[in-house]
Parts: C-alpha cells; structure tokens; sequence
C-alpha cells in the first residue's frame, strides 16, 4: 500500500481529472434541465470545435484568440441547427429516444472528423498551460485552474439564471411540459433555440479546455461523455451542484486508485462503480420513504 | 396571420439553410488549407506536406526498368489486408506501396508488366479478415500479398498463407508476424522494439525501469521481451497497463514517475496519440527532469510527435526508431520522398515509419519480380522469388533484410535511437543490436549465424 506522502500528488490530478467530468457532466445536465433532452453528441461537438481551431491555427495561420473563438461559435451552431431541425419533432418522444438521436449526431460528427483528421497525434497547448504553481510537489498549470474554475461559475450562473430569469424559468417548464407551457404563450421554438445555443458554446469553450487536459483526440473527447454519466447520474440529471459534486467525487476516487498496482488497471470502471452504488442507495432511500409513506 | 407565419417560417429556414452551410464550409476549409504556423497549439497530419526541402529530391524514372515508358502488359496482381478503424489507421503501408507501384507503372513495370494492387481494410474482425485473404486468392487471383499492415491479420491467416505457399510481406503487430515461417516484416513490433527502447534508457544510465503500454490483448507476450532484457542487465524493471483511449493522463505519468524514481527511466509502448497524452502530461506537470530518461517504442518515431511535444523534450526523449529518419540522404530515401511527393497524395500520415514500412515491402515485392527468368508471373514462381530475397539492403533499415526458409522471421533486429530535435525526429545513436537476452533475437541471431548469405549486402536492390 503506498504511503500518504506517495497519495499526495493525486489528489491533485484527481481534482484536475474531476473538473473534465465537471464540465461535461454539468453541460448535459443543462441542456437536459432546460429541454429534456440528454445530449450525447456534447464531447463530439466539444471535439470537433478543438479540431477546427487547431487546424486553423496549424495550417491556416489564425492567431489562437479567433481560433478559440471560432471553436466555441462551432459548438453554439452545430448544436443549435441540430435542435432547430430535430427538437420539434422528436419534442413529443420518449426521452430515451432523444438521447439516442443525440448519439445519431455524435457518430455523425465522429465520422466528419475521422475523415478530415485521421487518428494522428496532435496537442492543443493553451497559453495558460506554460504556467502555474506547485501544490504538494505537483506543478498546478493555469489551465486546470481555469478548468476548476469554469465548472464552478457554470454551476453557479446556471443555477441562478435557471431559477432567477424569465427565459431560465421558461426553459424549466418546457421540460417538464412542453405542450402546457406552449398553450400558456410562451415562445417555445425561441426559448429550446436558446437552450440549444448556450449548451452548445459550453459544449465549444469544453472542447477547447479537454483538448488541453485530456488530448486533442477526437475518440477521447466524443466518448468522454460516457464517463461524465455516471456524474450526471449521480446528479439524477437534475441537481447541477450533485453533478459538479458527483463529478470531483468521481475524479478523486479515480486518481486515488492509481497508485494501488493491485487494482489501479481497473480504476476506469470508478464513474460506473460509484454511479451504481450511489443509484442503489438513492433508490434505496427513496423506497423508504414510499414505504414510510404508505405506512 | 397565415402569410405572417409563412414569412416567419420561411425566415427560420433561411436562417439554418445559412447556418448549415457556413458550418459546411468552416469544415471544407479545415480539409483545403496547408499553410504553417509557429502556433503554442501544435502539431501535424505526419508530414503530409511536400518533402522536396528536407533532402536532395530523386529521378523517379528510376522506379522502373524503362524510364517513361507506362507498363501495358497484363498486369501483374499483388494484394494486402490493412486495418483501419476508428482510433487505428493502418493505411499509410498499403498507400505508399500502391505509390511506388504506379511510379513503377508509369516507368516500363516488371518486364512490361504493370503492377495491379489492391487492398481491403479490416476492422478487427477476424472472421471478415479471414474472408478478405479468401477474396485476394479466389476472386481477385493476386500472385504475392504485400504491403499489409494489420493488428491480428498474422494471427488469422498466417495457416492460410502457409497452406497455399504464399510468403507474406507485411508489417505487423500480432506475434504471428515474427514468429511464423511465411511471414518476413520490414518492422520488428511492439515487443522487439519496446526491448530497444528498454536498451536505450538503460544506457542513459536508468536504474530502474517503469515500462507502461496499452491494455490489449497480447501486453503478456510484448512485456515478457522488456523484462528478459532488464533482467540480463540487473537492472529492475515494474511494469504498467493502462486503458486507452487515456483520459486521466496526468495520473498515469505521475504513477509512472513514482514507479521509476529519480534514478530510474520511463518506457511507453503506445500508439502516437495515446503516448503523446502521457508525455504532454509528464510535462505539464514538470514531470520530464524526474528521471533519468523517457523512451518510447517505434510509433513515437514521427515528426508530427516531436512537433507537438514542441523543444522542451529535445533530447530528453529517447526513441527506438526501426527505420531510418524520413530525411536522410541515402538512395532509397530520397527515391521514397520523391515517390512520396509525386504520386503519394493519397498517404494521409505523409512521411514516417508507417509509409516507410510501405514503401520497402513494395521495393521487395519488386525486387523478388524482377529476379524471376521468364514471363510467368503466378503464385508459384512470385513466391519463390520472395522466399529467396536475403542480403537486400536498402538506407532505411540498419542491416540488410532476408527471408529465406527459417521457422521465425525477425530480420529487422538492429535498431537506431532518434530523439526530438527543433519539431523533428534526428537520430541519437546509430545502429545498436536488439539485445539477445529476449530468447526471439536469440533464435534468429543462431539462424544468422549459420547462414551469413541471408545478411550479407549483395541482392540488387530496385530503383536504385
């Protein structure tokens, strides 16, 4: 077993790999809040925008700031024509059903971008990453603090404008009932296009942050989300603070494992693991009450 | 109202009808352009420029028997299975070959003969592989398989191969592929290589070795070399597997830093995107200057790696390299750059290992065609011109190649070390012998020994 001074360091690349579940996690629990529909395309999207800014920055000579821009523009308008053509018709579906059209888009754009960028090695460094500071032996670049960061702001100004704004309060009923909402004046194709829109630029600004702190690896960041689940999960797609806490919770245990030989090889399994157990003791909790109830 | 909804809705298709196609066109722009940068943001697509500024460009007309003279004969039919997958694109081999075989084509072909070569790229699927080697046999009628490069072909069709006396020329990844009889790779694979790369961190003066590589089925048999060769230098040696695609890279190189300690010496075995996520990591935790060394297997040989590992690592990487650097000044390289340049638009990964491989299997497959006496060019008499190449030394590799009758083929057994320079791969140490402590080496350096023809200079070498 190694010792605490050998554990030390992973606690800070667990809170470094927490934060790229935060993010993704947080950005699906968004769109899912404000339309009811789990966005699985959310890491392709994200992938896609790093890989256009990079080949604008490598090959077509942009200066990074546009490029960025440009990334995180792509995320806002792919996602948005995706909702503008598939969210009305699919709004009356099973929810499963919408997130597996999602998935639809993310093979899509996982094609696009096998085609035009093949599976050779590329790195997106951001400016941020040259430098940093040392927390318990281990250097902390710029970047994962920005990481840290953004899923804390996204968190808290989601919450907010969800609750505290007229339009986050619309994109709340929708999701609940469309139809009603609908009947009551309210502008729904204006108001989804809005959700599609921010969730996509957090989808975009993601991208550009994973590229940096997981690779610049169209597979890595399409399915990345896979991982971010089990925190969305953990959240039960609602709660956004029980999904960034989810997230870190997620990332700690992950990295904590890795210095135990004996089970580190298994440590992907950690966000499937803990989603499992925290399922079981939610609906566990949740039968006591019925049972509780009815008593 | 109705005419206000009209014109409303014909605003919103107009709106994604605008949207689309600039979506359409950022993504066209992204596949049209090629110029450079010196950007933070790094890296390449392997090269896929024009390579006449890296080194003295060749005559292509030397490709053929008869310069400028297209071949119009009936062709001659060469197959290949390759792998390409999400993740994995094995294609590179198989393209450049076809290169070389039209500039063959364009330059009199094989006694008049023109090349015909094809391919099928396969997704892992052994059953589908098993059919693809049926369908080169039975319905395409190609006489040789060369140029393949695959993940488990070896291991599928190797009996096949065998049975009909067909002596492959592929580059490879399953064990098969060096230690079968009807199989000669131009590469040695994962677990030689990983041995060089252990050599390599050792002379650096690692005392103890993290050895980490993907977990896919086969790490048993490529870690069994790592550790054979540590062994016979009393140097110990931990060894890792991690899942890829890797998403906690930051975790991995610390674990790996730990394993080795300050004196000891980190070896990755990994695919150049997988590899890159770990040394980017190390690095952007100021791991790099935590151990003596950091070393790689072949994939890391690539400009594109060094370019996005950017001069932080200049020197500090050692890499086992099984063919020579792309921009050397020798005949057959500088004839690959000018294939390359003039008929290889379609080798998406440019200049590197992979199409180097390519290219030398389909300078092989010549060379065996135009040893044959006669006009017939059939199973039997392509085959027996393949079996019979030894002594064929080319600029690319460090010691002649063979193939010869033998129960196991690693012909390809001494290796140079490069290391990133300014965005490119230069060499560090020349040519050093895989050591013969990995009881694989061992076997062919015995079947060396009692054959010294098989490495001995002297087959002519096409085109040059």
């Amino acid at each position: 077993m190694p010792s605490w001074e050998d554990f030390k360091p992973f606690i800070i690349t667990g809170l470094a790999l927490g934060s790229v579940y935060a993010m993704s996690g947080v950005g699906m629990v968004v769109l899912y809040r404000a339309t009811g529909v789990l966005n699985l395309a959310f890491g392709a999207v994200g992938a896609m925008g790093a890989l256009i800014a990079w080949q604008l920055i490598n090959h077509n000579g942009w200066a990074e700031g546009p490029a960025f821009v440009i990334c995180v523009l792509f995320g806002g308008a792919v996602t948005l024509l995706y909702g503008a053509l598939f969210g009305p018709p699919l709004s009356g579906r099973d929810p499963l059903i919408k997130a597996v059209a999602t998935l639809g888009l993310a093979l899509i754009l996982l094609g696009i971008m096998s085609w035009v960028w093949s599976d050779k090695a590329r790195s997106m460094i951001l400016p941020s990453s040259n430098h940093g500071f040392e927390v318990s032996d281990v250097f902390v670049n710029y970047t994962q603090v920005i990481a840290l960061g953004f899923g804390i702001v996204i968190t808290i100004v989601t919450g907010l404008f969800l609750r505290f704004t007229n339009l986050g309060t619309a994109m709340r009923a929708l999701a609940n009932d469309r139809e009603i909402t609908a009947t009551l004046g309210v502008p729904v194709r204006r108001v989804e296009a809005a959700a599609w829109l921010g969730s996509g630029l957090l989808a975009g600004a993601s991208g550009l942050l994973l590229s940096n702190l997981v690779g610049l690896d169209a597979t890595t960041l399409t399915f990345l989300v896979i991982s971010s689940l089990a925190a969305t999960l953990i959240g039960r797609l609602r709660s956004i603070p029980g999904t960034f806490l989810a997230a870190m919770g997620i990332g700690l245990v992950n990295a904590l494992i890795t210095p135990i030989l004996s089970i580190s090889q298994y440590r992907d399994m950690t966000p499937f693991v803990l989603a499992t157990i925290a399922l079981f003791l939610l609906s566990g909790r949740r039968g006591n009450a019925l049972t509780g109830r009815a008593g | 109202m109705r005419k206000h909804l009209g014109s409303r809705r014909t605003r919103s298709v107009l709106g994604l009808l605008l949207l689309a196609v600039g979506l359409s066109i950022v993504v066209t722009a992204c596949g049209s352009s090629n110029k450079s940068s010196t950007s933070a943001s790094t890296g390449a697509t392997g090269g896929g420029g024009s390579s006449t500024q890296q080194a003295a460009a060749a005559d292509v007309t030397k490709c053929g028997q008869k310069p400028g003279v297209k071949a119009s004969g009936t062709p001659i039919k060469l197959g290949a299975i390759v792998t390409k997958q999400p993740g994995t694109d094995f294609t590179d081999g198989a393209t450049m070959a076809q290169a070389y075989f039209n500039c063959v084509n364009d330059n009199g072909g094989i006694n008049g003969h023109p090349i015909k070569y094809k391919y099928y790229e396969e997704q892992t699927d052994p059953a589908q592989i098993a059919g693809f080697a049926h369908k080169l046999i039975q319905s395409d009628k190609v006489v040789g398989v060369v140029g393949g490069f695959s993940i488990i072909e070896c291991a599928v069709d190797h009996k096949y191969w065998e049975s009909l006396g067909i002596y492959e020329l592929d580059a490879g990844i399953a064990p098969e592929c060096w230690g079968t009889s009807n199989s000669a790779p131009p590469n040695m694979g994962p677990r030689y290589s990983s041995d060089g790369a252990v050599q390599g961190v050792i002379r650096a003066g690692a005392k103890k070795i993290a050895f980490d590589q993907s977990n896919v089925p086969g790490t048993g048999y490529i870690q069994a070399g790592p550790t054979a060769v540590a062994k016979s230098l009393n140097v110990p040696i931990e060894s890792f597997k991690d899942n890829v695609p890797i998403q906690d890279a930051n975790s991995i190189a610390l674990k790996l830093v730990q394993a080795a300690g300050t004196d000891g010496g980190v070896v990755l075995n990994f695919t150049p995107p997988e590899a890159l996520k770990i040394l980017q990591a190390a690095q952007q935790q100021n791991l790099q200057d935590r151990v003596k060394a950091w070393a790689c297997s072949t994939p890391c040989n690539t400009d594109f790696v060094a370019k996005a590992l950017g001069q932080q690592w200049d020197g500090k990487l050692l890499v086992n390299a099984e063919l020579n650097v792309t921009d050397n000044n020798g005949p057959q390289t500088n004839l690959y750059r000018a294939v390359f340049d003039k008929y290889g638009s379609k080798v998406t990964g440019g200049l590197g290992s992979f199409s180097q491989m390519g290219f030398t299997m389909a300078q092989q497959v010549v060379t065996a065609l135009e040893s044959i006496k006669g006009d017939t060019y059939d199973l039997k008499t392509v085959n027996t011109a393949i079996k019979n190449l030894k002594g064929w030394k080319t600029d690319m590799l460090c010691k002649p190649w063979y193939y010869g009758s033998a129960p196991l083929h690693i012909p390809n057994n001494t290796d140079f070390t490069t290391t990133p320079h300014n965005g490119k791969m230069v060499i560090k140490d020349g040519c050093i012998p895989i050591s013969a402590a990995d009881p694989g080496i061992a076997q062919v350096r015995g079947i060396e020994q009692k054959d010294p023809s098989l490495t001995q200079a002297g087959a002519p070498v096409a085109g040059t």
